[in-house]
């Protein structure tokens, strides 16, 4: 068996559009994504906040101190309305013509006394369209105006701080969050990265599977070698490691690549966050989560194996292997879904039990007798595909279609 | 010496309403099942060369693969030196080289890769590996190109170190399917001095082709086979006096034609 093992391993490094795939992308097409995603983010986001904004005021003369807070916004430039300009449908129009971003009306009764005035409601009119900025600025102005106010007129009114306080938010909702920072962190990222690592297994493995059982019969050297001495059984087992072997470096390879590119490009800070994080997860937990990938890889090397014998060519094989994808996506997807825990039928549910687990380990919060009997369960699965493999191996009907 | 007696095999049809009118009037279709060898027999001496000779699907591909034991018959037997090959054809696959028109190499290994690989599948030591592939390449003359990737050798090339392959363990008999098909003039004349060669060492070979020039060239023993069924098996000169001016005519009369009646050979 590990005399097929050796020769297919030597193979498959040999051959550069594997070692492209399993190698060569996940090292150069991440930091390229990560790197460009950061870069694109990073400017579109400064150059929407840099941008100057003109605008227009209606009713300036209502209030001085609120246009003084206005001026003092560096990004924001204040024109004259047109004469023309004075209804609401003029400024409207005007505002939707693009000549202006934004118009502020401030009402007559505009006071800082808001006991006399009443409610004052500012009108702005604003495209929609990419101006988040302005609103925000305006609500910081707003929010900084109302609360003095609010201060002076319950003052006025002969309210105590506490009363003012109570009075100004009389619900208050405090968190306690019970979580720790690992298992916050691990809610939020491990239902992803099952999914991600199990994507990555799969589809590390499908080309050399491809290549191994259909291959083989294309290229005309699989009836050679089956009518060596070697029993069948091993050349599948041969086989099978082989292509568990690349799915599971294909997946560590992208996973590192991922970690180190992000750390490297974000400056550190992401770095930073990714290492105390991860220093957090104990080498126990990390050992039992490799640990839950062998049967997962396994499944998937044991049915790849399986449909790529069956196929006549190359070709066919990649055809009956893409479905494959989806119908991986589908347990996983479910262990992303919110409560979907780690009890009852889903501890039963293969693939998707094991991406609970993965998640449960990450946040620290596995219970670790569960884990061997969801381990136990999945390799049961595992060795089931694996001896259908075998059986399937050797069908005369699949090998010499 | 090997002797297969009464072989028979059948495979089952995917569609059998598929099938072309013709093809339902084929005597070897039975219901769902194809009977592609019928009853097969023949025998062949050690230092013998016997040509299989038949008609497109004939079942001469069926009969060898079930020769190497890539396929398992559903009746008869095959024996090798007075060996049972069907009770227990591991064992049976060291005493057999098998060689195709196909190469059978991996391409990302080198020749001597290769023939090592095999060399250990069939169970040798490293010692006896490099002894037997220096013995083969100096016969081959195969030093040049023997440590490349197989993927960059010409057709020549390529057909050398198969055969190497297939004998790298000195198996007691050789079977060729159609080994010569697509090859050129010099990659065929290393297959048949090969199996030149492999007579003078006393291996018995059982070939088939449709070259009956080769035939002519090497063979001691003719067995042709028709839909499923030996319909002649026995030496070359019995063969040759079936017509005595033509090659072609005496395969056509053994298997029932008339004289000048076209046949897809």
């Amino acid at each position: 068996m590990w005399l097929v093992f050796q020769k297919e391993i030597k193979e498959l490094l040999r051959d550069r559009k594997t070692l492209f795939f399993m190698i060569a992308l996940p090292i150069l097409l991440f930091p390229l994504l990560i790197g460009g995603t950061l870069y694109v983010g990073t400017n579109v986001v400064k150059g929407a906040v840099e941008k100057t904004r003109t605008y227009a005021i209606i009713g300036d003369q209502f209030s001085d101190e609120l246009v003084g807070k206005l001026n003092e916004i560096e990004q924001f430039s204040l024109r004259k309305l047109p004469s023309k300009v004075q209804t609401k449908e003029q400024i409207i129009a005007y505002v939707k013509e693009g000549n202006i971003d934004f118009v502020i009306k401030i009402p007559e009764n505009y006071s800082s006394k808001v006991l006399d005035s009443g409610k004052i409601t500012l009108k702005l009119y604003r495209n929609q369209a990419g101006l988040k900025v302005v609103e925000s600025k305006l609500n910081e102005i707003v929010d900084e105006l109302s609360a003095s106010y609010q201060t002076t007129a319950l003052s006025a009114l002969g309210l105590s701080e506490s009363q003012k306080i109570s009075v100004i938010t009389p619900i208050e909702v405090e968190e306690i969050n019970v979580a720790d920072e690992r298992e916050t962190q691990g809610e939020s990222i491990g239902g992803f990265i099952p999914y991600l690592i199990f994507m990555l297994c799969l589809q590390g493995a499908m080309l050399p599977a491809s290549d191994l059982g259909a291959g083989e019969k294309e290229r005309g050297t699989l009836e050679t070698l089956l009518i060596t001495p070697i029993e069948r059984t091993k050349i599948v087992l041969g086989k099978f490691f082989t292509i568990a072997f690349a799915g599971v470096t294909s997946a560590l390879v992208t996973v590192l690549s991922i970690a180190l590119w992000t750390a490297v490009l974000s400056k550190g800070e992401a770095g930073e966050v990714l290492v105390k994080f991860m220093s957090s997860i104990d080498a126990i937990d990390f050992l039992l989560v490799f640990f839950m990938l062998i049967p997962v890889v396994a499944i998937f090397a044991a049915v790849l194996l399986t449909l790529s014998i069956y196929a006549r060519s190359f070709k066919e094989a990649q055809g009956y292997m893409t479905p494959l994808v989806f119908v991986t996506i589908i347990p996983v997807i479910f262990a992303m879904l919110p409560g979907v825990q780690l009890k009852g039928i889903w501890a039963w549910v293969p693939l998707t039990n094991v991406a609970l687990a993965i998640k449960e380990l990450i946040k620290g919060t596995m219970d670790y007798v569960q884990l061997f009997a969801i381990f136990g369960s999945t390799a049961i699965i595992a060795g089931g595909l694996l001896a259908f493999c075998i059986y399937w191996f050797k069908q005369e009907k699949v090998l010499f279609r | 010496m090997i002797e297969i007696n009464k072989l028979a095999k059948k495979f089952k049809v995917e569609n059998p309403k598929k099938l072309s009118a013709q093809d339902k009037k084929d005597p070897r279709l039975q219901g769902r099942f194809f009977h592609s060898v019928r009853e097969v027999s023949f025998s062949c001496q050690n230092g013998e060369v016997l040509g299989l000779l038949g008609p497109n699907g004939a079942g001469k591909t069926t009969t060898l693969r079930m020769l190497s034991t890539a396929l398992q018959p559903d009746s008869g037997s095959i024996n090798i030196g007075g060996f049972d090959i069907l009770k227990s054809p591991v064992e049976a696959r060291k005493q057999i080289g098998f060689l195709s028109g196909g190469t059978g190499l991996y391409g990302r290994l080198s020749g001597r890769e290769n023939i090592a690989y095999f060399g250990k599948l069939n169970g040798m030591t490293t010692a006896e590996i490099t002894k037997r592939t220096a013995e083969l390449s100096e016969r081959l003359d195969m030093d040049s190109f023997l440590d490349r990737r197989s993927e960059t050798y010409s057709t020549g090339m390529k057909q050398k170190a198969s055969i190497a392959r297939s004998v790298i363990h000195s198996p007691k008999v050789v079977i060729l399917d159609e080994p010569t098909t697509g090859l050129d003039i010099m990659a065929t004349q290393t297959v048949l001095n090969f199996i030149r060669d492999l007579k003078r060492d006393n291996v018995p070979v059982i070939f088939s082709t449709h070259h009956l020039d080769e035939v002519s060239e090497l063979c001691d023993r003719v067995t042709v086979i028709d839909k499923g069924v030996t319909v002649f098996n026995n030496t070359f000169d019995a063969f040759r006096a079936l017509d005595e001016v033509s090659l072609h005519e005496a395969f056509l009369r053994s298997i029932g034609k008339p004289k000048h009646q076209t046949t897809d050979l």
